[in-house]
């Protein structure tokens, strides 16, 4: 007892100073992209031959543009052609699935406010029923880190609830396999009113890799990346109840 | 490890591609009757942050006589999809490294060595220090889910402090991994024929330095497990998997090592784990000091037949994870197979809950923690 208490003790505090302070990420980290505005077909052609999901990249109307909600993050198209690059904004989510799509020339990002009132009601208190439906798993690894002293979600009033009685929001991952429709149908169907259905990593929102089921609502909250990393979420989720 | 094997024709091929086994479609549900028989359902959603499956617990009384373990909710194609993105590497590098996410670097390098071996001319070899690389993420990758799983262990006999050591560790453990390939799970960095990175001597320096200051940390949370009587009170003879079944029922990796060197508890998975991060250690210590890994011997046959298959074993951190893949003879892909560790370990889980009680299951369960999504590609 007296040496768990010590190692206790001597472990300290160990939740990271974001948020409010900015979260330490690795310099290799890459996050919204951006993309030059003289951006050629030729240009993104070239992105699209290397990517390894299809429908990412697109040129329509002269303009190039990459949609963040199916991309996996993996840089291949900024080392195929200097017209793309990936920035180190992490502020990644959006509550629209179009505000998803970044296209060239677009400059001075800041990430879009929440307005539902039923949403921001929340803050303080937002209960999330995690549902994997098809998915590799990284996702929900990477949400369980929220849970660890290092980022400590639970501060925040955020926490995983075991039944979706309890739960105000689905946290789902996955593209929806076809065996998982039914499960997911029926737990965003046990889950009481108001209810909101976030969209976590790029199977989630478009079926990333893979083709996707169907989703029982339209998203409120979308969490790009393959898998988001934890301060993206982390931010998302706040920003969603603010 | 890579294997080359030609075949005469698509019959021989498909014959030795269902031999190479795998979890098959579960059977129905054996009913359990009698005046205290009861069943337990639990899933496909479960109450934590997991993957989806059905378990059947058929119990008498409140020990368990018997479970059946569904899986098959996570499948979504990923070797169909693979064959399909022939030709378009980077497309099917990702579908491999998102077959399990948590052994997404082993499935990387699983890969790419079918490549090189069955494309010598466009994938030459790596250079040693690319294939050290590759090690080193593998292990590190090793770490941190042996790290991940001990910390749940002891969350699961509600020794929190262990639990929230690891936890942050294992955090750690990513965010090295980040630092050296650029993704948490180590992904996009191993392609055929190399990696997308690479370790200059500035990190190398780096990441011995995190090693000294982690690694004593990591020894001090799990010392204070292991040292918990009450803790190894719960874990000894919990869920025991003698070596005669181990044997029978063809487990691998941690639990088939449990089974043989030790008595194929709790205890003895949690032990194997740690050991484990002993030689994972001692393997980057190596692996950063120059040594280059062994990686079998090339046996490079006539391609005579009309289809060739390569076949490549990694040892990814539950076991060795064997990737399997059949072209023609002008190259085209035509089949693709991956069969992760879990495959044969599911068959363990069941075994191990047989006789105890029914609130022993998160520990048995943790000490394996297979992979549905592995299993059910």
């Amino acid at each position: 007892m007296i040496k768990a208490l010590l190692a206790r003790l001597k472990e300290g505090c160990r939740t990271g100073a974001f948020p409010p302070a900015a979260p330490s990420l690795p310099p290799e980290f890459r996050g919204r992209p951006v993309i030059d505005a003289d951006t050629t077909e030729e240009d993104v052609r070239k992105m699209k031959a290397v990517c390894p999901v299809e429908h990412a990249l697109a040129f329509s109307n002269g303009i190039a543009s990459i949609d963040m909600g199916r991309c996996i993050f993996c840089g291949r198209c900024a080392e195929a052609s200097p017209k793309i690059r990936f920035t180190k904004e992490y502020r990644l989510g959006v509550f629209r699935r179009e505000d998803l799509i970044v296209k060239a020339g677009e400059k001075d990002y800041t990430p879009p406010r929440q307005t539902d009132r039923e949403a921001r009601a929340l803050k303080g208190s937002l209960h999330l029923r995690e549902v994997s439906a098809g998915g590799c798993a990284a996702c929900e690894l990477d949400a369980n880190v929220l849970g660890t002293p290092a980022w400590d979600m639970a501060r925040f009033g955020i926490r995983f609830a075991a039944s979706p009685r309890h739960a105000d929001a689905i946290y789902l991952t996955g593209p929806v396999s076809a065996n998982m429709q039914t499960a997911l149908d029926k737990t965003y169907a046990a889950m009481p009113e108001p209810k909101f259905l976030i969209a976590a990593g790029a199977c989630a929102i478009s079926g990333g890799l893979y083709t996707q089921g169907n989703l029982p609502a339209e998203p409120a909250l979308f969490i790009p990346g393959c898998p988001p990393h934890p301060a993206t979420t982390l931010e998302a989720l706040l920003r969603f109840t603010s | 490890m890579t294997e080359f094997k030609t075949f005469p024709n698509e019959e021989s091929l498909c014959e030795y591609f269902s031999s190479l086994g795998g979890w098959t479609d579960p059977e129905k549900v054996v009913p359990l009757k009698g005046a205290s028989a009861h069943e337990v359902a639990v899933g496909p959603v479960h109450a934590g942050v997991i993957e989806p499956g059905h378990f059947r617990f058929q119990c008498m009384g409140e020990n368990v006589y018997n479970l059946q373990i569904f899986l098959g909710y996570q499948h979504r194609g990923v070797e169909d999809e693979i064959v399909r993105a022939d030709g378009m590497i980077a497309r099917q590098i990702a579908l491999a490294e998102t077959c399990a996410g948590d052994t997404s670097a082993a499935a990387a390098a699983a890969f790419s060595e079918i490549m090189e071996r069955a494309f010598p001319a466009r994938f030459p070899e790596p250079a040693p220090k690319e294939l050290a690389l590759r090690s080193l993420l593998i292990e590190l990758e090793r770490v941190a889910n042996h790290v991940g799983d001990l910390g749940a262990l002891a969350g699961d006999v509600a020794f929190l402090q262990t639990q929230a050591f690891c936890g942050r560790i294992r955090g750690e453990y990513l965010n090295m991994t980040a630092h050296l390939a650029g993704n948490r799970f180590g992904r996009g960095a191993i392609v055929p024929g190399g990696l997308r990175v690479t370790l200059s001597e500035e990190k190398a320096q780096e990441l011995k330095n995190w090693i000294k200051r982690i690694k004593p940390e990591l020894d001090r949370a799990l010392k204070l497990m292991f040292d918990n009587h009450t803790v190894c009170d719960r874990f000894d003879g919990t869920g025991t998997v003698s070596k005669e079944t181990a044997r029978a029922i063809g487990l691998v990796g941690v639990s088939r090592r449990a089974s043989e060197d030790f008595n194929g508890d709790v205890m003895a998975r949690a032990l194997v784990r740690r050991i484990e991060i002993e030689e994972a250690h001692a393997k980057i210590a190596a692996l950063l000091a120059g040594e280059h890994p062994c990686r079998g011997e090339a046996r490079h046959e006539e391609k005579s037949g009309e289809f060739f298959a390569v076949t490549s074993t990694v040892p990814a951190w539950r076991g060795p994870l064997v990737h399997a893949a059949a072209f023609t003879r002008d190259g085209k892909m035509i089949k693709y197979k991956i069969i992760d560790p879990s495959s044969h370990n599911w068959h363990g889980l069941a075994w191990a809950l047989r006789g105890e009680q029914i609130s022993n299951f998160p520990i048995c369960n943790k000490s394996f923690n297979l992979s549905y999504c592995g299993v059910d590609r």
